[in-house]
């Protein structure tokens, strides 16, 4: 891929995912559990992981979490996004080659999980209240939920990206 | 390395699935406790024994995140309002054990009841 090409499209990513991570954050919690959310931001990291390669992804998932603090959480939200992205994110670069394509939602299930223990551990730090870990069962449910579905929506995006339109050799 | 048969990883994670809620119902269901904790930012804020208590009362607390009332009662405590964005610490209702705490993550609130431990 052109460099020029690459550029345009991880500044399109990031664009995607910061805004995806501001929609989210503005729908009120569906569950009243803190920390269960869609992480829908996600998708995008995946997307990129696919389409570009581990690296890329890193820093879209890096300048997503630095500006998505500055539109809506602020510092506090800075430091849950960068414990939960970026052990999400660990876990995922290390997954992603060992499973299929179509076994994709299980990576995302993986980086779920590792998202929420991540972001259960910076909690009990900052609260002071270990008993706050009773929640680790409930983040775990949670993650598999919702990474079925963002990896389920990774899988169609790169799956449209690759095989539809007229570009069959794009990425 | 992964055979791609998405059967059997549905099945795995319907099984840790079950697990977990099957785990939370277990650690939620708490002892009765009288002490409440009511910590902000980490540090204790006030220790109440909820068994003393004749009057039922309310403790306001400001920080630099927000606002939070607490509702104090004899045998419970809850939140009773909040002005942070999530309500998910007034949803949560009142608690009576040392089940699951109360938190206000965007405040640095937490409430938990100690159970009746054996303190040394």
């Amino acid at each position: 891929m052109p460099k020029t090409r690459k550029l345009a499209l991880m500044a399109m990513l990031t664009a995607a995912s910061l805004i995806v991570f501001i929609i989210e954050a503005q729908i009120p919690p569906l569950v009243p559990i803190q920390g269960v959310k869609l992480g829908l931001a996600n998708m995008i990291t995946l997307v990129a992981m696919l389409i570009l390669g581990r690296k890329e992804a890193g820093a879209i998932l890096l300048m997503r979490i630095i500006m998505g603090s500055m539109y809506a959480g602020g510092f506090s939200g800075f430091m849950f996004s960068i414990a939960g992205g970026v052990l999400a994110y660990a876990v995922m670069c290390l997954t992603v080659k060992l499973f299929p394509e179509k076994l994709l939602w299980v990576v995302s299930i993986l980086g779920a999980i590792a998202h929420n223990v991540g972001q259960l551990t910076v909690s009990v730090f900052v609260t002071g209240t270990p008993s706050i870990l009773v929640y680790a069962p409930v983040l775990i449910a949670s993650g598999i939920i919702t990474g079925v579905f963002t990896g389920l929506g990774a899988m169609f995006i790169v799956r449209a990206l690759k095989h539809k339109g007229s570009n069959q050799n794009r990425f | 390395m992964f055979k791609g048969n998405n059967k059997s990883w549905i099945l795995f994670f319907a099984a840790v699935f079950i697990i977990c809620i099957g785990a939370f119902l277990l650690l939620s269901n708490g002892s009765i406790g009288t002490v409440a904790i009511i910590r902000v930012d980490g540090e204790v804020y006030k220790k109440i024994d909820l068994d003393t208590v004749t009057v039922a009362y309310d403790i306001e607390i400001k920080n630099e995140y927000g606002y939070n009332k607490i509702h104090v009662d004899k045998g419970s405590i809850c939140v009773a309002e909040s002005d942070c964005q999530d309500q998910i610490c007034v949803k949560q209702g009142e608690i009576t054990d040392d089940g699951v705490p109360i938190i206000c993550m965007p405040h640095r609130v937490t409430i938990e009841i100690e159970g009746d431990k054996i303190d040394a």
